[in-house]
């Protein structure tokens, strides 16, 4: 008998589980749909009224934005710039939070993707230009930011052209936080000891300085090419000057040429006798960017073919003061060192389906307003995309800083990075052929054929 | 005997909770993952039903594919491979050690720590000599310079660089378990069969082997499952390259899905891992069901 009861309730406490566990299963979904958003769960309450009423008449409200960024390193400037001005923000509108969502380039990448596949975007968000962030913009993920872009006057702090990169139909989508260009950073103590006079101008002369560089001991070229972008960044560069102009790519888009014309092949060949000349640290590619990049930072290296964002890192490193920059040279004759491969940089975008879209797009209009100033006073200024007043020389800019904004002033166009260009599947292929490279000696015809067939079978 | 008498129903309420997480959790999924495989999807835009146009094109035009699949098998067969190994290494432990816990306890030092860990370790010992890679320094040292290689770029040695680590970090795992199979084994029956005249090799030949048969199978169930789904220590090493030559099946996936943003094919070569895991696992229970019979 008592046992009997005793099973009884037993079986009522399990039944009681089951419950709850199949309340669980059906809540996940719910649950899920929250991710990119803590807060805002918590103020499910609050937020229906709020996205009625006109943003200032709920200014009690406390709002919490939720701003994804790839800003991680405490020590570098654009850390120091998000953390001041969103404080800052914060101080001026007491019912705003803004809540950082930090990591790093890839995790954003990979966790903005699993976002945007349950339609859940953080209110802002990273994205990069062109073709990487065209998939979000047809998907209507992104919020137009036309209107927000004419308050204030931010339009015209913007260089002219830049916007295009963000732009899909006459909208702007991102407003981007740089606009940098490939440059060739190079240590000039090295130089001397390698006895080398003068920064090569041609790529036979590089090659000789490769060379030069590799007899005393010296790493000649960092890389870190477990990160593929790293080589394609350096190659793409190559391919602009034997194609004797930007375009190339553009051209195979439009069908006019092919991943197999001589100028790809020829680029392709340059690119290997540089790998088959040692330029490159050992195991290059088990070396992540930021490793590869700490090879040119401590010393080690004698060149960096990276994007101009890199000043503001290496006046703060080791090498500080010893280090030069120059444009990279022409290849067999060909090509004009005055393109550049351009870096329309990584940009905020706001979510289209936002709780918050007023607040949200009144603290970006506030945010993009100051970051030229707040950059500027971090010494971080070269290579943002916005005009900056003031002079780099009075307000204490290294020397390789005000060189760097020299050469901005040569720009006379270029072409953007192959995966800002082409579908990321394309992208894909050709990041790990050009991995390839760096690792054993590929036909060249070859590796252009890998590049158009994939190109074809994802078009 | 008394076999307790059990009504259908309070199984049911026993097993239900579990069964319905396990449904909610995996069976679902799985099924939604064989369903997306069938789509051509960005995994944001409007998808596009194309039947099995993404199989097709893993089978017979993905030139990634199938090497990824022949590392994968390799991976699994070389972790079947150690467990013998681990089953000898237990035997002798429990034979001639009184203290065989401790140590097993220090093998098994790998198995806890995360797998990021391992792999930022022997990174380092796998780095060429220029970075200091212990590996390489050791070989120099040993004057045996021309041994030295870039263990984890060379596309030739990387995948194997990989095994090794793999296969060391899981001995102390399998180890542990046919430890403690073989301590489970009665010590009576090893006294008779040394009454009888059977001693060291012959008594495991007759006592242990038979006696172990069912452990050591579930040792290599979990070793061949588990290195098919190998994914975390490959991303960590090498992340699939240089140029695809550490790709494992379920790195392929990822990039495909993520990078890639192949969604539809990434679900189709998910599907095709669940039901390599699932017509290996029916092998190789097959195998041991036969074994198993055969020593009973």
């Amino acid at each position: 008998m008592v046992q009997k009861k005793s099973k009884t309730t037993f079986v009522w406490v399990l039944s009681a589980a089951l419950a709850l566990t199949l309340a669980a299963c059906g809540n996940s979904n719910n649950e899920g749909s929250d991710t990119g958003n803590k807060d805002a769960a918590a103020n499910t309450g609050t937020n229906t009224k709020e996205t009625t009423a006109p943003a200032n008449t709920s200014s009690d409200k406390k709002v919490s934005i939720t701003f994804q960024n790839i800003y991680p390193d405490p020590a570098a400037p654009s850390y120091k710039m998000v953390h001041e001005l969103s404080e800052q923000y914060e101080k001026e509108h007491p019912n705003i939070h803004i809540e950082l969502d930090t990591l790093n380039t890839d995790q954003q990448k990979v966790k903005l993707k699993t976002q945007a596949a349950s339609k859940e975007v953080p209110d802002i968000t990273i994205v990069n230009p062109a073709a990487q962030m065209k998939p979000f913009v047809d998907a209507g993920l992104f919020a137009p930011l036309n209107d927000m872009l004419g308050q204030n006057g931010l339009k015209d702090t913007y260089q002219s052209g830049l916007l295009d990169y963000y732009s899909f139909n006459d909208k702007v989508y991102a407003l981007p936080d740089g606009n940098n260009i490939e440059v060739v950073f190079y240590n000039k103590e090295l130089f001397e000891q390698a006895g080398i006079a003068k920064t090569p101008t041609t790529f036979e002369e590089m090659l000789q300085d490769v060379k030069i560089l590799k007899d005393k001991g010296i790493t000649p070229l960092a890389i870190g090419e477990k990160d593929s972008w790293t080589g394609s960044f350096l190659f793409m560069n190559i391919l602009l000057r034997t194609n004797g102009g930007p375009g190339f790519l553009q051209d195979v888009q439009d069908g006019k040429r092919t991943f197999e014309d001589p100028a790809f092949i020829e680029a392709v060949d340059a690119f290997q006798s540089l790998v088959q000349a040692g330029a490159f640290p050992d195991g290059a590619t088990s070396i992540d960017a930021t490793a590869g990049g700490n090879i040119f930072k401590s010393g080690k290296a004698a060149m960096w073919v990276i994007g101009s964002w890199e000043t503001g890192a290496i006046d703060a490193s080791s090498v500080s003061g010893k280090v030069g920059a120059f444009q990279f040279p022409t290849v067999n004759g060909k090509g004009d060192p005055n393109e550049f491969m351009l870096a329309p940089g990584s940009a905020f975008a706001v979510s289209a389906n936002s709780e918050h879209l007023q607040e949200t797009m009144d603290f970006l209009n506030f945010f993009a307003l100051n970051l030229p100033k707040k950059q500027f006073e971090l010494k971080n200024a070269v290579g943002i995309g916005q005009k900056v007043d003031g002079d780099l020389k009075a307000a204490g800019y290294s020397d390789l800083a005000i060189n760097i904004a020299g050469l901005f002033n040569q720009v006379k166009g270029g072409d953007l990075a192959f995966d800002n260009t082409m579908n990321p599947a394309t992208a894909q292929v050709h990041l790990s052929s050009i991995q390839n490279l760096f690792v054993q000696k590929v036909d060249s015809a070859q590796v252009a054929k890998e590049h158009q067939s994939a190109f074809e079978a994802n078009k | 005997m008394k076999v307790l008498k059990v009504p259908a129903r309070t199984i049911a309420v026993f097993i239900l909770p579990c069964l319905l997480l396990y449904v909610c959790l995996v069976f679902i999924p799985i099924l939604v993952s064989i369903y997306t495989g069938l789509l051509k999807w960005d995994g944001i835009n409007q998808a596009e039903f194309v039947g099995l146009a993404n199989f097709r094109e893993m089978f017979l035009h993905d030139p990634v594919f199938w090497p990824s699949v022949r590392r994968t098998l390799l991976y699994a067969v070389a972790s079947m491979l150690e467990i013998p190994l681990c089953l000898a290494m237990a035997i002798l432990l429990n034979r001639y050690l009184r203290k065989g816990n401790t140590l097993v306890s220090i093998y098994f030092t790998p198995v806890i720590l995360s797998v990021v860990i391992i792999g930022q370790l022997w990174k380092t010992v796998y780095n060429p000599t220029s970075m200091g890679g212990m590996l390489n320094g050791l070989l120099i040292s040993l004057g045996l310079d021309s041994w030295t290689h870039n263990w984890l770029t060379e596309p030739k040695i990387a995948m194997f660089s990989i095994y090794l680590v793999s296969l060391w970090q899981y001995f102390g795992y399998h180890l542990l378990i046919q430890y403690t199979g073989v301590r489970n084994i009665p010590d009576e029956l090893y006294e008779a069969a040394r009454i009888d005249g059977a001693d060291g090799i012959k008594a495991d030949r007759y006592i242990t082997f038979p006696l172990i048969v069912p452990i050591f199978k579930i040792s290599m169930v979990l070793a061949f499952i588990g290195s098919l789904q190998a994914f975390d220590l490959v991303m960590v090493m090498t992340a699939g390259g240089p140029a695809h030559a550490t790709d494992v099946i379920s790195t392929v996936m990822y990039n495909n899905s993520f990078l890639s943003f192949k969604y539809g094919y990434g679900s189709s070569i998910a599907t095709f891992l669940v039901v390599l895991c699932l017509v290996f696992t029916v092998i190789i229970n097959f195998l041991f069901n036969k074994l198993e019979r055969k020593f009973s």
